[in-house]
């Protein structure tokens, strides 16, 4: 559905995207991770078009966005972390300003999908009236209208309330197992994208640092919570199994046998009094990724 | 998709913000201020200017002569701040905003997109002039009443010129307000053109506005007198030839065709800057 190849940007001699590939399968949530100026929202202005990569190429549905952008942008709808309508226009009115821009208005279409997202009631309010959730469901619907294939998401759940986010992820995952839509979610929410995504990027200062299942992401090596005495033999052995310490927690390649590290342990001189296997938290493995 | 419903949209944009009526409301108050001066002190201005070119003076101190003189005096200074502060807000504003994010996620391109700002502030510039054509003649008939010809004398123009029928003075002051509305178009385009750039509205009306006041005020010194006609200022204030007994149309169309020459290029270079920016989100 959506291929990013090569995508290379730098501004003002920073490098903001150095080589940045994925792809984003039909009917896949697809999670783009990173810290603040890791490189995702450039990542997302390429894909729209906003930014002219320096190298790189994104297509979408088969079409170049940078040699066709009209083709390659007509069945996608993008929401942005804070969306910014006309204020002094009602939502009704800026939906169709906005969908107009895409092709003809049906009032039908977007009476239905103004419903699902819940504004039927204060559509024809001013947008300076609404609320910040009332924007998210307004900028929904606009991204739905007329529907697409591909969804982009920039931190879309920001600033909502935790009702409000429960929403709109049921919302998302409604319209995947619907209409087989794609969808790219760009968030540093970790649960968010746990909850939401089937596969995740990690971008670290405009590289990706991992790609793959959350499955994956969390799985990538075996963790141990050891408690043995005395404390030097203990990190000798971690050490001797490729393995490192973090806060009382080991971490070993995977497929590292546990008896044998046990029995290692106690050959060495150590009293080993725990030796439980822990699952890492998905902030655990971000951090681990973005931090290292 | 439909060029038309897409301009629709844009001029509703434009038409229902409310500081779209300032200028309006403002042009009101100052064609109102200008009336009243008109009819205390005008009239013996108008009296003297006649008996000296021995015209008869009384057919002529009319609401039509009183209206030329109010969008004589009111446009070019005044309607130029409000040109260039709409104008310059029309790209510049949505980039500032934000707006501009949702509009290019759309399947438009970004020519299409600024072609349909560019007419949308055009319209506005031309009707703008036009309301305060009607605006200012409406007022001038509840102060002097109806009838009467058209007196119009511009020294600096070399322009002295009788209508005593009210039907040929009516159509060339209608004629004379579509061509101030062209003239006027030049100050819209240079604030669009400032508008293209990475700059806040504001700075694009005031660059706008500084290009156009320091061209008039060079073309105004007496010793750039012979150079007047490569000033742009020049050129904009021949939508008064309209207005002479003989237009001189090669003129009248070659100042034009330079007019909208210099928007031409306005509008392309402000399209290249906008099309080579970056626009985060």
């Amino acid at each position: 559905m959506l291929v990013a190849r090569n995508l290379q940007k730098t501004f003002k001699g920073k490098p903001a995207l150095k080589g940045v590939s994925f792809e984003v399968k039909k009917g896949e949530i697809y999670g783009l991770l990173g810290h603040n100026g890791a490189g995702k929202s450039t990542s997302l202005g390429i894909i729209l078009g906003m930014i002219r990569p320096d190298g790189g190429e994104v297509e979408i549905g088969g079409e170049s966005v940078q040699q066709n952008q009209g083709k390659a942008l007509a069945k996608v709808g993008a929401i942005f972390e804070s969306p910014a309508f006309y204020e002094y226009m009602s939502g009704w009115e800026n939906l169709k300003v906005l969908v107009g821009l895409s092709g003809p208005f049906h009032e039908k279409e977007a009476r239905e999908v103004v419903a699902r997202v819940g504004l039927a009631e204060r559509i024809h309010s001013k947008v300076g009236a609404y609320s910040h959730g009332m924007r998210q469901r307004l900028a929904l619907a606009q991204s739905l209208l007329p529907e697409p294939d591909l969804l982009l998401l920039d931190e879309p759940t920001d600033g909502l309330d935790p009702e409000g986010i429960k929403w709109f992820r049921d919302f998302i995952l409604d319209l995947r197992k619907e209409r087989g839509m794609s969808v790219l979610f760009n968030s540093h929410l970790l649960a968010e994208v746990e909850q939401m995504c089937d596969r995740v990027a990690i971008l670290k200062q405009g590289e990706r640092v991992f790609e793959g299942s959350i499955e994956t992401l969390r799985d990538d090596r075996l963790g141990l919570r050891i408690s043995a005495e005395p404390r030097e033999v203990l990190e000798k052995v971690v050490l001797a199994y490729g393995g490192e310490s973090k806060e009382g927690r080991h971490f070993f390649p995977l497929g590292t046998e546990v008896p044998s590290l046990v029995h290692d342990l106690v050959v060495s001189g150590a009293q080993v009094s725990e030796c439980t296997p822990i699952r890492r938290s998905l902030e655990d493995v971000y951090l681990e990724h973005t931090l290292s | 998709m439909n060029f038309t419903s897409q301009l629709g949209g844009e001029l509703r944009k434009l038409f229902s913000r409310q500081r779209t009526y300032i200028g309006y409301l403002v042009f009101l108050v100052f064609e109102a201020l200008l009336l009243t001066l008109w009819v205390k002190v005008g009239r013996e201005k108008i009296v003297e200017v006649a008996e000296r070119n021995m015209i008869p003076a009384d057919q002529l101190y009319s609401s039509l002569t009183s209206t030329y003189w109010i969008m004589g005096f009111s446009m070019f200074l005044i309607g130029s701040i409000f040109f260039a502060l709409v104008a310059g807000d029309i790209v510049a504003k949505e980039t500032e905003d934000g707006n501009l994010r949702m509009v290019l996620c759309r399947p438009i391109s970004r020519l299409r997109v600024l072609l349909l700002k560019y007419i949308a502030v055009i319209i506005y510039t031309i009707s703008f002039v036009i309301f305060v054509g009607i605006s200012g003649y409406l007022m001038s008939l509840v102060a002097m009443g109806a009838g009467g010809g058209l007196f119009v004398w511009n020294p600096d123009m070399f322009i002295l010129a009788v209508y005593p029928e009210w039907g040929e003075a009516f159509r060339r002051m209608a004629l004379g307000a579509v061509f101030m509305g062209l003239s006027m178009c030049v100050v819209t385009s240079l604030a669009f053109f400032f508008s293209c750039f990475k700059m806040k509205p504001a700075a694009a009306s005031v660059m706008a506005l500084s290009v156009f006041f320091i061209d008039f005020v060079l073309q105004n010194i007496p010793f750039l007198s012979d150079y007047r006609d490569r000033f742009v200022t020049f050129r904009m204030s021949n939508w008064v030839y309209t207005l002479a007994e003989e237009i001189p149309w090669v003129r009248l169309t070659e100042s034009y065709v330079i007019l909208s020459g210099l928007c031409l290029t306005l509008f392309t270079l402000g399209w290249m800057a906008f099309q080579s920016r970056d626009f985060k989100t």
